[in-house]
């Protein structure tokens, strides 16, 4: 098939302080915001990120009451004694988003930088599209000697490789 | 799958009514405790009322940022992390239906639609002794959509 990179609507990346560093919009297919829009959103999200993994229910536990602890601490609620959900699993933020529309998938690094990838509800495969990102992001981006870091992200190479990776993709 | 809590909130952003099934490891679902007595008084780090308020400004935020880049039509159905899934349904009066579940659950969007029609509407809103608008929940508390909000939820999801 000759068109494969439909289905990936545009991808936001987000520095670690909520600030957009890259914005590029590959097949439309969703609303065209203004810059100022676009540093909006990424900083509305990035706070939202932020709040969605402190929501995360709180599955209280049952602890044997141990004689160590004195007796006023134990009759207090236990408030420290709760286990996630998916215990084993390290509490994240927002991951995805389905909406009648489009799939946002949200890729966080190990030091914080968002990779927010809008795609068709339908798209497959979604979270190798995102790795393939983050590599050509360090590949290109992060070895850049010219960039800067959490600057905008102003290089042409990742531009043309991003474009063409997509463009290819099988 | 596991239901973990679920929130009303009406069109002035006021939570009108929110419950929480805690799967406690001792004890059933029959036993949970509905957090709308006890809470008020900070009890720990943070209260349910204050989770509330987050979760609405959670939903809030991604609704407008949906309907910006997905047209005013568009609607965010529920959003995943690692931890549980969270499920949305807006009514046309803008009453907002929230619901987390554990991440193995379905699309919950009918079922949300099901409380909204068969619930809500038949005990709350057709409810001759209750207000238009529920301020601090009054209205939404009757004893009989309480219950079949449990049963529904035991049973049917």
């Amino acid at each position: 098939m000759p068109s494969t990179d439909r289905g990936v609507f545009s991808l936001i990346i987000i520095n670690k302080a909520g600030g957009l560093i890259y914005q590029r919009e590959f097949q439309a297919g969703l609303h065209k915001l203004s810059t100022n829009d676009y540093l909006v959103l990424a900083g509305t999200f990035h706070g939202v990120h932020a709040i969605t993994r402190s929501i995360t229910p709180k599955i209280p536990s049952v602890q044997p009451p141990s004689p160590a602890t004195s007796s006023p601490s134990t009759t207090a609620p236990a408030a420290s004694s709760y286990s996630y959900p998916n215990p084993g699993v390290p509490v994240t933020g927002l991951d995805y988003l389905e909406t009648d529309k489009f799939r946002l998938t949200c890729f966080q690094t190990l030091t914080g930088t968002k990779f927010l990838l809008f795609t068709d509800p339908l798209t497959g495969n979604v979270d190798t599209i995102v790795q393939k990102i983050y590599e050509l992001y360090a590949d290109f981006v992060m070895k850049n000697p010219f960039y800067q870091i959490e600057m905008p992200v102003r290089c042409e190479a990742f531009d043309r490789h991003l474009g063409a990776w997509l463009r290819g993709r099988a | 799958m596991v239901v973990y809590s679920f929130y009303i909130f009406d069109r002035h952003a006021e939570c009108i009514y929110k419950r929480r099934w805690l799967p406690r490891p001792t004890s059933i679902v029959g036993k949970s405790r509905s957090e709308a007595a006890p809470t008020g008084l900070g009890q720990t780090v943070r209260s349910s009322d204050d989770d509330s308020k987050l979760v609405f400004g959670t939903v809030f935020s991604l609704r407008n940022m949906v309907r910006k880049l997905g047209g005013e039509d568009d609607n965010f159905v529920s959003f995943t992390t690692s931890q549980y899934k969270l499920h949305y349904y807006e009514t046309p009066t803008n009453t907002k239906f929230v619901m987390l579940t554990d991440l193995k659950s379905p699309s919950m969007r009918i079922a949300l639609q099901q409380i909204y029609i068969n619930l809500f509407v038949e005990y709350v809103v057709k409810n001759p002794l209750s207000p238009t608008e529920h301020p601090g929940g009054v209205g939404v508390n009757n004893e009989l959509f309480e219950e079949s909000l449990e049963q529904f939820v035991v049973c049917v999801i």
